[in-house]
């Protein structure tokens, strides 16, 4: 953040990076003049500009490599970026190059125009005019001097120094001397008589003295004054020398600088003609380079500033289509594009709580529809649901429980379909098909089937369900088995004649029993053989059917009377045997498919032996020729829990379907002697263990009935 | 960045090769002939002869009247393990132009007088020696410490005109200035 808080803007940066290389570039240019106080520092601005050019280079190049990757990447914005930095550029270059060209090309014609021939013929021949001006004067002096000379040949050295003082004041010459071959000054005169001693030669008029025996040249001598210094030998053996100087007139001093200075100039700007057309081209180039480099990499900056908002919605836009509607964009700026990230944001904001809003509302539905779910599974009443052609759309699991149909054999098909897999539910399944088409309103029906349990009767209910427009969209199926509650009410209502019987009907019996006991007793004597014998027939005839109605009335008594079970744990096997050990001598044939081991279960054995008791003597008494009795044992799971199936067939008459609907009821019976009660018993007795028994429909060659009960230990465990 | 990278490595081979290339090219470098130091009862001076030496370029320059301007440079350095350290420096500056008008050359010396010669030869011979009191306080040296006497003369680029600078800096011809003569000195 304290970053952030001090960095500039980009737009300051980019003003003071110009200001920069347009100093450096305007200092280069100073420089370039040989009178600015900048052309010392030239080259430095030279190195610094290319460096300068270098590192913007360096920054273009870093900034391309960095567009190629992204392009290579296929980023958000790459290709927009590559377009108008590839524009901006071309925009920009192609006119400075133009520009570029056309400069040099001018500055070249430029530098050319300052030299021709005739400006060459007329330096040079201003140059030699001032030196043949210069040598004439020279001349002229050195004949002067040699004229000098021969006066002063032969003179002593004690007469030489007024011979020299009086040659000076006519010959115009700053100063004359007269010094040996070794340097001496034998005598001098000079127009300033401040100066006492002589210009002597250096070592190098010396040098060129004994080897030219004469020297005669221009001096620059003081205050920017010029002398012609001219050296002759007095005598014939060199061993004076006369040396007079003679002073150029400044007019003519003047002259000849000037005319030197300009000749110089003009030779310096020749010389340098090719040299100053690559100074300036390079200048013209650095200038160039700097400019477009600086401009292309603020471009580079300035485009990835223009282009950041729309990479920033192609990133967010491609969120967005990946579902993700928390996408929320900075506003970096308040221009359009400003505008379109907080559209695109505002946008966002909107699709997330329609989002959220549809999250909820289908939650919510969701909910209910568990809920629903949740109530209609621990519903007791099966519920199926049917769209508008009749496919079923949802079952419960009570459904299950009454049809013996798992729930994903349900849902997807129609009953139609299911009657070709469940066969015995096809009546039943039938019956509902045909209500459901035909029905336009609720609807009740009691359906009873025979099922894979036997007889069970259905309580179903049907409602046709209808769109508002009035459309049919389906039904609802519900129904419940009442087979049981049914059962019940029939064996209450049983238990209350039972109950009645023996309350009204078995306490007169004992009075009219006693009462024909008294009769046969008291008359007996008194009457006749003929009378007698009547009577004892007639009374023995009332007790035989008192006797009987007692009987009867017991076992219906018994049949009323609750329970009361010894309950322990015994082995199936073992009381089967014991039964079928009693029946050995019946004449009845018995084939068994018992399973090795024990088959443990927790019943009253008497109770059981009952049963077993009952059902091999109703097979007895429904066989009229050689009776054969099956007796399989098998086990079955039902619901996760354990239970031992035994089925009892007989060989006799069988039962019609009339009969198994009321076999198990109270004072049903086929034959000829019987109270009814067997079945019953057997039933009541089989419930009372928590078993079920019913007739096995599938068996045809005789009666065949199947009982179920719980088991704790089946076979193979000895 | 590794095409940079392979860049500035290419670059860099090549100016390794282009270096001594150049170094032969410029033949035209002043050489020091012999340097020594001249101790009197109070005070040491230098003597030395240079050899200087003018490229075609650099002669049609000075005829042309680029004044070509050369800085002598004079160290006493006492050697140490890592870098050596300069007891003495001093810098003497000579200026050589041509006369057209007079067809001289002049010399500019370290004490700022001109002197004036016919030929070019006599102007080199008279820059070869030292041309200036060059002098130091004889404490300057401490007996039983080795020292070295450096002197180089170095071609002043920056006293040409702005355009040739740049040529100068690049061009053979205009490499004329001398190495380093070390000379050692014991007392």
């Amino acid at each position: 953040m304290a970053y952030s808080k001090i960095k500039l803007p980009a737009s300051v940066s980019i003003i003071i990076l110009f200001g920069f290389v347009l100093l450096s570039l305007q200092l280069m240019s100073s420089a370039t003049q040989e009178s600015s106080q900048l052309s010392e520092m030239y080259s430095w601005l030279l190195v610094i500009n290319t460096l300068g050019s270098i590192i913007l280079l360096g920054l273009v190049a870093v900034n391309a490599y960095s567009l190629v990757r992204e392009l290579k990447k296929k980023e958000a914005g790459s290709k927009l970026t590559t377009r108008m930095v590839s524009l901006f550029v071309l925009l920009a270059l192609a006119p400075a190059a133009i520009v570029f060209y056309f400069s040099v090309q001018f500055l070249h014609q430029g530098i050319d125009s300052w030299f021709n021939v005739e400006i060459d013929r007329a330096m040079d021949d201003a140059l030699e005019l001032s030196q043949s001006s210069l040598a004439q004067r020279m001349n002229w002096h050195i004949k002067q001097t040699r004229q000098m000379a021969e006066k002063l040949q032969d003179k002593s050295e004690s007469s030489l120094a007024l011979e020299v003082g009086s040659l000076w004041p006519d010959s115009g010459a700053a100063e004359i001397a007269v010094f040996s071959n070794q340097g001496h000054i034998l005598a001098s005169s000079s127009a300033n008589p401040s100066e006492i001693l002589p210009h002597l030669p250096d070592e190098q008029i010396w040098l060129q003295l004994r080897q030219n025996k004469e020297y005669f040249a221009y001096d620059p001598g003081d205050n920017d004054e010029m002398l012609a210094r001219i050296i002759i030998p007095i005598q014939s053996d060199r061993s004076r020398f006369l040396q007079v100087l003679y002073p150029v007139p400044v007019r003519v001093t003047d002259l000849a600088d000037s005319i030197e200075f300009a000749f110089i100039r003009y030779q310096e700007m020749t010389f340098l003609r090719d040299s100053l057309k690559t100074s300036f081209s390079l200048i013209l180039l650095l200038v160039l380079l700097l400019s477009m480099l600086a401009a292309i990499w603020v471009a580079f900056i300035s485009i990835r500033n223009i282009v950041a908002p729309v990479k920033e919605l192609v990133k967010g836009t491609q969120a967005v289509a990946d579902g993700d509607y928390q996408q929320q964009l900075p506003v970096m700026s308040q221009d359009d594009l400003g505008f379109l990230v907080e559209s695109f944001n505002q946008m966002t904001r909107r699709i997330a709580r329609s989002r959220d809003e549809t999250r909820a509302a289908g939650l919510e539905v969701e909910n209910q529809r568990a809920y629903l779910e949740t109530i209609l599974a621990n519903l007791t009443a099966g519920v199926i649901s049917f769209d508008a052609s009749f496919y079923i759309r949802t079952a419960n699991q009570a459904a299950y429980r009454i049809l013996h149909i798992p729930v994903s054999h349900f849902v997807g098909q129609t009953l139609q379909t299911l009657t070709t897999k469940h066969g015995e539910l096809a009546e039943m399944l039938n019956t509902i098909q045909r209500l459901l088409e035909k029905a336009d309103d609720i609807w009740e029906q009691r359906i009873v089937f025979l099922g894979p349990n036997g007889r069970q009767e259905l309580l179903c209910r049907g409602t046709p369900l209808y769109l508002q427009n009035g459309a049919r969209m389906g039904a609802v199926v519900v129904f419940d088995d009442v087979t049981d509650l049914i059962q019940a009410q029939k064996n209450a209502a049983w238990g209350e004649v039972a109950r009645r019987l023996a309350h009204e009907i078995k306490n007169p019996l004992t009075p009219i029993q006693l009462s024909a006991e008294r009769l046969q007793h008291k008359l007996s004597k008194e009457l006749q053989d003929g009378s007698a014998e009547f009577l004892q027939r007639g009374t023995r005839t009332i007790v035989q059917q008192v006797e009987a109605m007692k009987r009867m009335v017991d076992d219906f008594s018994e049949y009323a009377r609750p329970s009361k079970k010894q309950v322990e744990r015994i082995n199936l096997i073992d009381l089967i045997q014991e039964v079928l050990a009693l029946y050995m001598q019946s004449g009845i044939v018995f084939s068994s498919s018992l399973p090795t081991g024990r088959v443990i279960v927790e019943v009253d054995p008497v109770s059981i032996r009952q049963v077993l008791h009952n059902l091999i003597k109703n097979a007895q008494e429904a066989t009229t020729a050689q009776c054969r009795v099956e007796i399989k044992i098998a086990k079955v799971i039902r619901n996760n829990a354990a239970y031992v199936e035994l089925g009892i067939y007989d060989n006799g008459s069988g039962l019609n379907a009339e009969q198994i609907e009321t076999i198990f009821e109270p004072y049903v019976t086929s034959k000829a002697k019987g109270t009814g009660l067997g079945l019953a018993i057997v039933k009541k007795i089989v419930e009372e263990h928590g078993g079920v028994i019913w007739v096995d429909t599938s068996y045809n060659a005789g009666a065949g009935f199947v009982l179920q009960l719980p088991v704790f230990e089946f076979g193979n465990s000895e | 960045m590794p095409n940079l990278a392979n860049l500035f490595n290419h670059g860099l081979l090549i100016c390794l090769l282009i270096w001594p290339l150049s170094s032969l090219a410029g033949n035209f470098a002043a050489k020091v002939r012999y340097a020594e130091l001249v101790e009197s009862p109070e005070a040491y001076s230098v003597d030395a002869k240079i050899d200087y030496q003018l490229s075609p370029t650099a002669r049609e320059a000075l005829q042309k009247g680029v004044p070509l301007s050369w800085d002598v440079l004079i160290q006493i350095r006492q050697p140490g393990l890592l870098r050596n350290s300069v007891l003495y420096s001093t810098k003497l500056s000579y200026t050589l132009q041509f006369h057209a008008l007079l067809n001289q050359y002049e010399i500019k010396s370290p004490s700022g007088e001109t002197e004036m010669f016919l030929t070019l030869n006599a102007a080199l011979n008279y820059m070869a020696l030292l041309h200036d009191a060059t002098r130091f306080d004889i404490g300057l040296l401490k007996a039983g410490y080795g020292y070295q006497l450096a002197i180089k003369t170095e071609f002043n680029r920056e006293r040409l005109p702005v355009p040739l600078r740049p040529v100068a800096y690049l061009d053979a011809q205009w490499f004329l200035s001398s190495d380093w003569f070390i000379w050692p000195i014991q007392k």
